[in-house]
């Protein structure tokens, strides 16, 4: 019944015989930024072992379109001479990783080695 | 599109991930506690997680300060009060709302004392420890520093050691010597040694002096009397000797004199432990002191009485010889201008004198002169011209390199001559009438000397030139070998050609110095030849 239902706390149907009954499950969505790709790709792919070995519905990584930001300048330091121009760019790379479990877990998932220049951010929501 | 979001960030909790600060507790270098989560939104959600633990210290620091920010009082962002939120770690809540409106009294107490007003603001977040860091700067405690400062209007000495005379108002107040008897000389704190200070104190100098002082102090006198009169001389050591015992009974005896109490205060003035014993220069200069000032006082009467035949006899000491008196006219008169001048008569010593002087100048310099006489004469045998004859070697080492550059030794000028005429008259027979010049310099090349033979090669290589060049080929086809024949024909074409401008060259440049030479000697300076 729906009204039944309704009482209980809203809870995602988990694999079969594993309950947890203390703790809450939250939606949890881990960022990661980085301007270098290879070490964000080495922190996702770190990140969904890490909860596949715990056995946590992870969705992911999926991967943001890259920001880039162009510096068009003058190569001269001076006016002087033919107007040449360097082209500068910066580039941001986005992954987000889903994961429904409790906090407690991904406390643990997230303790491994984070690459240098790789930013990590956790949203935690309710279920 | 309604696509559902997977998170509703209005209402979740967002951490960030950050390096745990290495003087935390919870510090390890485990790859698990290295890094804490810091909440980063201001949502009013709540989770009780684990993720929070370890930020118990963080969260407080964190957004406690905000209470004791200057923005404490401001109202909230979202026109809530803080008491709306919940209580729970990590969030901008109302806690400990106790010391938002007065500070601790210690801190109170604290920056009252430093000086700063009590208007409830926490100037001691502001001080800084006084330490040798940073900044270049440095903080050394002053050793002379004196915190109990006097008024800027107060002077104070420390007049301590200082010893005041009995003075006695009997004395003539008129006199210039008791307008500064008021000062008393104040001594100052001063880091001597005490060996130092006492060598400085010490005014009994005289185990310093030497037996034969006295005699040297005297010299002027003992110099003008050399001639004989020593009788005088022993007289003016006893009145000395006199004149030093009766200063010294009158000082004994005549307490009232003003002199004399001016005399012992100056002395306890300089602050000294005993007096010092007079010496003869003292006599001497109270004497002089005497005469040139003892007329503006009555007190010096009596002084000046006693000791009036000794400064007499002082002076007339140095009157005894007649030279000085000579020099003290009006103009300086050289000895001959006294010998032969007739301005006004002369005493005959005074005439003797001058002549003296000048025979003795005239035999100094001729011993002066004649000096030079001895040395050895040094004889240089010239050359004449006539008696020699030249040889090769003679004439080398006499011409100078522009006559004769040791580059360019020709054939001797007999020879030449020959050549010149062959060539002249070569060229006289020649084809025209017209003297043709060429080249820079403008000479007539068929007159010159090495001319002939320039003259035929030129004729020569034109002619050669021309059935190669009727050769080439109108077409580009042509063979490698051809092109290779070709290139080394203009090769040797332009080789040959380079010889031709040297030698024309080096045949034109000798002309040129030959033509220069004669035109040095002969010719306008207005002709360029070179």
């Amino acid at each position: 019944m729906a009204s039944a239902t309704a009482t209980y706390a809203p809870m995602k149907p988990t694999k079969a015989g594993f309950e947890e009954t203390h703790e809450q499950i939250h939606k949890i969505r881990i960022t990661l930024t980085s301007k270098n790709v290879k070490n964000l790709e080495k922190v996702c792919k770190d990140l969904i072992q890490g909860a596949k070995t715990r056995e946590i519905k992870v969705k992911g990584p999926a991967r943001m379109p890259t920001k880039v930001l162009r510096i068009t300048t003058r190569k001269a330091p001076c006016g002087e001479g033919t107007n040449t121009y360097d082209r500068f760019e910066l580039r941001i790379h986005k992954r987000l990783i889903d994961l429904y479990s409790t906090a407690e877990v991904v406390k643990q998932v997230t303790s491994i080695t984070v690459e240098p220049g790789v930013h990590v951010e956790v949203t935690i929501a309710d279920v | 599109m309604g696509k559902k979001k997977f998170i509703d960030k209005k209402k979740a909790a967002t951490f960030q991930l950050f390096a745990r600060d290495s003087s935390d507790p919870n510090y390890s270098d485990a790859p698990g506690s290295d890094k804490v989560f810091v909440r980063v939104d201001n949502n009013r959600v709540s989770f009780n997680t684990v993720f929070d633990e370890d930020n118990h210290y963080y969260g407080n620091t964190q957004y406690n300060d905000e209470e004791d920010s200057i923005f404490a009082d401001a109202p909230g962002d979202d026109g809530d009060n803080d008491d709306g939120y919940d209580r729970v770690v990590g969030n901008p809540s109302g806690t400990d709302m106790n010391e938002k409106g007065a500070l601790p009294e210690n801190v109170r107490r604290e920056i009252l004392e430093l000086g700063f007003p009590d208007d409830g603001y926490n100037y001691l977040t502001h001080l800084r420890e006084i330490r040798n860091t940073g900044g270049g700067s440095a903080f050394y405690p002053n050793p002379k520093f004196k915190p109990n400062q006097l008024p800027h209007d107060v002077k104070a000495y420390d007049a301590s050691r200082v010893q005041i005379s009995n003075s006695r108002g009997d004395y003539n107040e008129k006199s210039i010597y008791t307008v500064a008897s008021k000062t008393i000389n104040v001594r100052m704190q001063k880091v001597v040694d005490p060996e130092v200070a006492a060598l400085l104190d010490d005014s009994d100098l005289s185990r310093f002096g030497s037996d034969v002082e006295d005699l040297e102090e005297d010299f002027i006198v003992i110099g003008n009397m050399a001639e004989g009169e020593d009788n005088e001389s022993d007289k003016m050591w006893n009145l000395i000797e006199e004149s030093e015992v009766t200063n010294e009974g009158v000082k004994d005896i005549n307490h009232d004199s003003g002199n004399q109490q001016i005399a012992s205060e100056e002395k306890n003035h300089r602050v000294e432990d005993k007096p010092r014993v007079r010496r003869l220069l003292d006599e001497q200069f109270d004497i002089l002191e005497l005469q040139e000032y003892g007329t503006d006082d009555d007190q010096y009467e009596g002084y000046i009485a006693e000791e009036e035949f000794l400064a007499d006899k002082l002076k007339n000491v140095l009157n005894e010889n007649d030279m000085d008196e000579m020099e003290l006219d009006d103009k300086y008169k050289a000895p001959a201008d006294l010998l032969h001048g007739s301005e006004r008569p002369k005493s005959k010593e005074i005439l003797d004198s001058a002549a003296d002087i000048l025979r003795r100048c005239a035999e100094y310099a001729e011993k002066y002169e004649n000096e030079g006489n001895n040395e050895k004469m040094v004889i240089v045998e010239e050359s004449s011209d006539e008696s020699e004859q030249f040889d090769c070697e003679s004439i080398i080492s006499t011409y100078s390199t522009l006559d004769n550059h040791p580059g360019k030794i020709e054939a001797p000028e007999v020879a030449r001559k020959k050549k010149l005429a062959e060539t002249v008259s070569g060229a006289l027979g020649g084809k025209n009438q017209v003297i043709s010049l060429r080249g820079k310099e403008k000479l007539p090349v068929d007159f010159l000397p090495n001319s002939r033979k320039a003259t035929t090669e030129k004729v020569k290589s034109p002619g050669s030139c021309k059935p190669e060049q009727l050769k080439r080929k109108p077409n580009r086809q042509e063979t490698k070998e051809e092109k290779k024949e070709r290139k080394v024909a203009v090769k040797a074409e332009r080789r040959e050609a380079r010889i031709m401008k040297k030698a024309t060259k080096e045949l034109y440049r000798s002309e040129a110095q030959q033509a220069q030479k004669v035109a040095a000697i002969a010719g306008p300076s207005s002709i360029r030849l070179m």
